[in-house]
């Protein structure tokens, strides 16, 4: 499900089956260069969720990307998401990011890091393969946690 | 030599003329072009997209086919990328829609290790027949959709999903 409100209407309908929510996160650079990284990460990082959304559309919301800056503190925005995202009715959170300090460092334990490739000089046919086979390797990762719990 | 000499009058009218309806034809031709332009397109619901799987190399067992098409929603304009099941029957080329008639999910040809010969969602664990039926007992309440086939040139074109004419 995309966060827009005809499947938010379905999600309301149909709450006890979408049990998990998705949170790109999305880190945004503020000079120069660190403006391109920060482009071809956010580039690659929704198409991927976008593909997620796609193929588990009856299980997983997909939320509004969050975004932070450089300077950000990152600690107080992890405990601030994960205290409103609480609130909602979701039994399974996964924040997907590019960053690997979210997991690294601990902030947010279960961010699941995906390497960024850039996509910008694909072809189609090579962007949806490369795609796929990175949604091929979280897989594991979401049934893991499904069936866990 | 001729005899009907052009007077400066007969020149200049004749001139203002010709200018005067170019510019008239310049004007009415997009407008009437535009005013026919509906009757002329080819309706959307008849289109057939190509795909790049060759016709004689199906089989009876369900292989996955993408195709492109572009879809404009408000300003996101993107271009979608669709899949299809697709097997032969006897002569026949069935093309089923993966898209669980559940919640919406994917399904994928025989993933589930204990149902080798079923479609199978992630999901919720739904399960399909080959034909598209769903399974009784799995969440889904309704057989996979069907796409519209015709081959050209050995290749396979994929029209509208219709509801399953199979089960």
């Amino acid at each position: 499900m995309n966060w827009t409100a005809r499947d938010m209407d379905l999600y309301l309908q149909q709450s006890e089956y979408i049990d998990t929510a998705v949170v790109p996160l999305v880190g945004l650079g503020s000079e120069g260069p660190g403006m391109k990284q920060s482009a071809s990460e956010t580039e690659f990082l929704m198409n991927l969720t976008a593909f997620l959304e796609h193929q588990f559309k009856g299980r997983l919301m997909l939320l509004p990307p969050f975004t932070y800056l450089d300077k950000s503190d990152k600690a107080r925005l992890a405990s601030e998401w994960e205290a409103s995202i609480a609130d909602m009715p979701f039994k399974h959170v996964f924040y997907l990011t590019t960053d690997q300090t979210w997991s690294a460092e601990g902030i947010i334990g279960d961010a699941i890091w995906i390497p960024s490739i850039p996509l910008e000089h694909m072809d189609k046919k090579l962007k949806q393969s490369v795609l796929e086979d990175q949604v091929r390797q979280i897989i594991p990762v979401l049934t893991a946690r499904w069936t866990g719990n | 030599m001729s005899k009907s000499r052009v007077s400066r009058r007969q020149f200049l009218n004749y001139t203002l003329m010709g200018v005067g309806g170019f510019m008239a034809s310049g004007m009415l031709m997009p407008m009437i072009r535009f005013a026919v332009d509906p009757v002329l397109e080819a309706g959307a619901a008849g289109d057939y997209i190509p795909t790049s799987q060759k016709v004689s190399e199906l089989t009876e067992e369900p292989v996955r086919v993408d195709f492109t098409y572009d879809q404009v929603d408000g300003w996101y304009e993107s271009e979608v990328t669709g899949t299809a099941w697709v097997y032969k029957e006897g002569n026949q080329i069935v093309a089923l829609s993966p898209v669980c008639k559940h919640l919406g999910c994917t399904v994928n040809w025989a993933s589930d290790k204990e149902h080798p010969h079923q479609f199978y969602c992630p999901c919720h664990g739904g399960r399909y027949e080959k034909n598209g039926k769903n399974v009784p007992g799995t969440p889904p309440t309704g057989p996979l959709d069907e796409f519209d086939v015709k081959e050209q040139d050995g290749l396979l074109y994929l029209g509208a999903a219709k509801p399953n004419t199979l089960v």
